[in-house]
């Protein structure tokens, strides 16, 4: 009874403080949506982006044409052709375009004569007739990929491997024709194969998820939605570090120390509050996250299969957050330093939990550090959810990190609050 | 005379840091039923020695006793049993006067219609029953002062203790609140009544101590008190003249 009755006190202080209520409600919601926004560019720049690629085909034969046309089939690359080399690297050095291929004049006759001189050879060396070749030896086929410096590394290794790519397939084909060639005498025979070594090997690619929307990726909305929630909701410290540090000076909490068996029930009352209070919060997001975001032209919140596995991370991060803050409630004398000191260290857990950027974006030695963050536990745990469809004995590692975390902060709050009771 | 419902015997209280002791080997005996008066300049030690007695302070040396059992080992049956009005007001201001002593009743472990019941009496004593439903940051000094004896005496203490019941307060509330003490007294409610003022002491205390300096001055009957220095005719001269006239900060 006695803690329902603080829970009922604490929810009627926090209906009569507009101010806390924003910060608790309206600050994460418009935090969610503003990060989701600003970080969709750079998600889609990341994954969605189409990369301009000037082409300059002087080669004007099949080598060119075949460049292209597998270049092409990359959802991701878009062809600017253009005549001109240098107009092409002028363009490319300015920074318009973010990268050129350049096919020189000949480069089909040259490889054509090369594969020749290469079967020949071949023949020769194990003794069958060889024809006679031209025996010029023909330079390299230099074909020139330009990057503007300012491009990403990852762009710049994709382009330069798909080209290589197509070369080395084109290559290929050309050996086992000319191979034919050779073979029938050089007479056109009617039978003569055409190979694809495209069809002789496919690499599939899928996301390893058993997710009923298989083609889910982290997007800004799968990665702003629960980071920020999560941020907002150890944001909790505020109204509850700011309510106990001013019911102490006050001296409202005074007459409850003065009344006999109350400091549990108090502390209980007003744990069980604020996680509720965090839980609220939690679905609130989600909410926003289904329903605002595609308004705003975002893509939707998904939320995988184990919504039981998503309640009881909400729930075990929704303990953690509420736990901190009851521990900075009772630790700091003064509101100022609860309140600085919360909010900053709240930020940097936010930071090294990978709220702000993916934790395997950062240094190795921050990644290493990032896995003591509640924050990283919990993100991961909502990651797997979402993204990898995990099963709750996956999450549960993390979740039981969330829980300890709690149930350590409010163990030395409840000691720290109680070894000042009495001095 | 009554049995002694507070015992303290020879306790010390030495802050860290302080050069001086608040409490100095000090002694006293209260009586059940009496409204012992707790008297003393401003750093005397009254404070202090409140804490002590309500169980939030533990002496260096000595003990207390409340009720027959040690503060220091009791402290949680003993709370129980006692009310505390403290100097500073101790209510939520964003709430009702209701919600408050609805709130405190509930932490009392008192039942519902219990809380109920006794909220609208002492409302009604205390002249605030038309303000119930108002927030506490709307109430002036005194009905501040009023409410926050009210939330002491919820759960009928046996040992009702008042740190500067009446300050700030006007005329009219100062009658209130001492016209309620004096009924109290009635009801064998043993009151611990810590006050500067010395005219209300001396009217409505049976027995008073007077401390400076954590050291017991003086103590018993003011009015016998007061006929045992010739030069004396109130409580406030014999007051001055155990404690001196210079100013304490």
């Amino acid at each position: 009874m006695k803690v329902l009755a603080t829970i009922k006190k604490e929810a009627i202080l926090m209906i009569r403080d507009p101010g806390g209520l924003a910060l608790i409600f309206l600050m994460p919601l418009g935090l969610v949506i503003v990060m989701a926004l600003i970080q969709d560019a750079p998600f889609r720049d990341y994954q969605e982006t189409k990369l301009e690629v000037v082409f300059v085909d002087n080669d004007k034969d099949s080598l060119g044409k075949k460049i292209q046309i597998a270049i092409l089939q990359s959802p991701n690359i878009q062809f600017v052709n253009e005549s001109d080399s240098n107009k092409a690297r002028s363009v490319v050095r300015s920074g318009k375009y973010k990268a050129a291929i350049l096919i020189p004049p000949g480069a089909s006759e040259s490889l054509r004569k090369k594969n020749k001189q290469l079967i020949a050879r071949i023949f020769s060396n194990l003794g069958y007739p060889a024809p006679a070749v031209d025996s010029t030896e023909w330079p390299p086929i230099n074909i020139q990929v330009l990057f503007d410096p300012a491009i990403k590394v990852n762009y710049k290794q994709a382009l330069a491997g798909g080209v290589e790519k197509v070369i080395a397939n084109v290559q290929s084909e050309w050996i086992v024709d000319q191979l034919q060639n050779q073979l029938s005498g050089n007479t056109s025979p009617k039978g003569k194969m055409k190979v694809d070594f495209t069809k002789v090997m496919h690499v599939q690619q899928q996301y390893a998820s058993k997710n009923k929307n298989e083609n889910m990726v982290l997007n800004s909305v799968q990665h702003n939605v629960p980071a920020w929630t999560m941020f907002a909701m150890f944001f909790i410290l505020f109204p509850l570090a700011g309510n106990f540090i001013k019911e102490r000076e006050e001296g409202s909490m005074l007459r409850l120390r003065l009344i006999s068996g109350t400091q549990f029930p108090v502390m209980a009352g007003k744990f069980l509050f604020y996680f509720g209070v965090c839980l609220l919060q939690f679905m609130l997001m989600i909410i926003v996250g289904i329903l605002i975001m595609p308004l705003l032209g975002l893509q939707q919140l998904v939320l995988g299969n184990n919504i039981a596995g998503m309640l009881l991370t909400a729930a075990s991060v929704a303990m953690a957050a509420t736990g901190y803050g009851l521990l900075i409630a009772v630790f700091f004398r003064t509101p100022q330093q609860a309140l600085s000191f919360g909010s900053i260290s709240v930020v940097i857990l936010a930071a090294l939990g990978g709220v702000w950027v993916p934790v395997y974006v950062m240094p190795e030695i921050l990644q290493s550090i990032s896995r003591f963050s509640p924050l990283n536990w919990g993100l991961e745990s909502f990651n797997n959810l979402f993204l990898r469809d995990a099963s709750t004995l996956a999450i549960l590692p993390d979740v039981l990190k969330l829980i300890a975390f709690a149930l350590i902060t409010l163990t030395v709050s409840i000691f720290i609050h109680k070894s000042r009771t009495i001095s | 005379m009554n049995e002694a419902i507070v015992q303290i015997h020879s306790i010390t209280k030495q802050y860290k840091g302080s050069q001086q002791p608040a409490i100095s080997d000090l002694s006293l005996q209260i009586p059940s039923g009496s409204v012992y008066g707790l008297l003393g300049p401003n750093g005397a030690g009254k404070s202090t020695l409140v804490m002590m007695l309500c169980g939030l302070m533990n002496p260096d040396t000595g003990s207390i006793s409340l009720l027959g059992m040690n503060v220091q080992e009791n402290g949680n049956t003993i709370r129980k049993r006692i009310g505390v009005a403290p100097q500073d007001i101790a209510l939520f201001p964003t709430l009702t006067a209701f919600e408050n002593l609805f709130y405190f009743g509930k932490m009392y472990g008192l039942e519902t219609t219990r809380i109920r019941k006794k909220i609208n009496e002492y409302l009604e004593i205390f002249g605030l029953a038309d303000k119930a439903h108002q927030r506490v940051h709307t109430f002036s000094g005194g009905m501040k002062r009023r409410l926050n004896l009210i939330a002491a005496i919820l759960h009928d203490p046996t040992l009702l203790i008042l740190d500067e019941p009446t300050a700030g307060v006007d005329v009219q509330s100062r009658n209130i609140v001492l016209e309620f003490l004096l009924t109290l007294k009635t009801k064998n409610i043993t009151l611990l009544y810590s006050s500067h003022f010395l005219e209300e002491a001396e009217k409505i205390c049976t027995q008073i101590a007077i401390i400076d300096e954590g050291k017991l001055v003086a103590e018993g009957v003011p009015g016998v008190l007061i006929g045992e220095h010739q030069d004396c005719t109130t409580l406030e001269s014999l007051f001055l003249k155990l404690t001196g006239k210079q100013i304490r900060d």
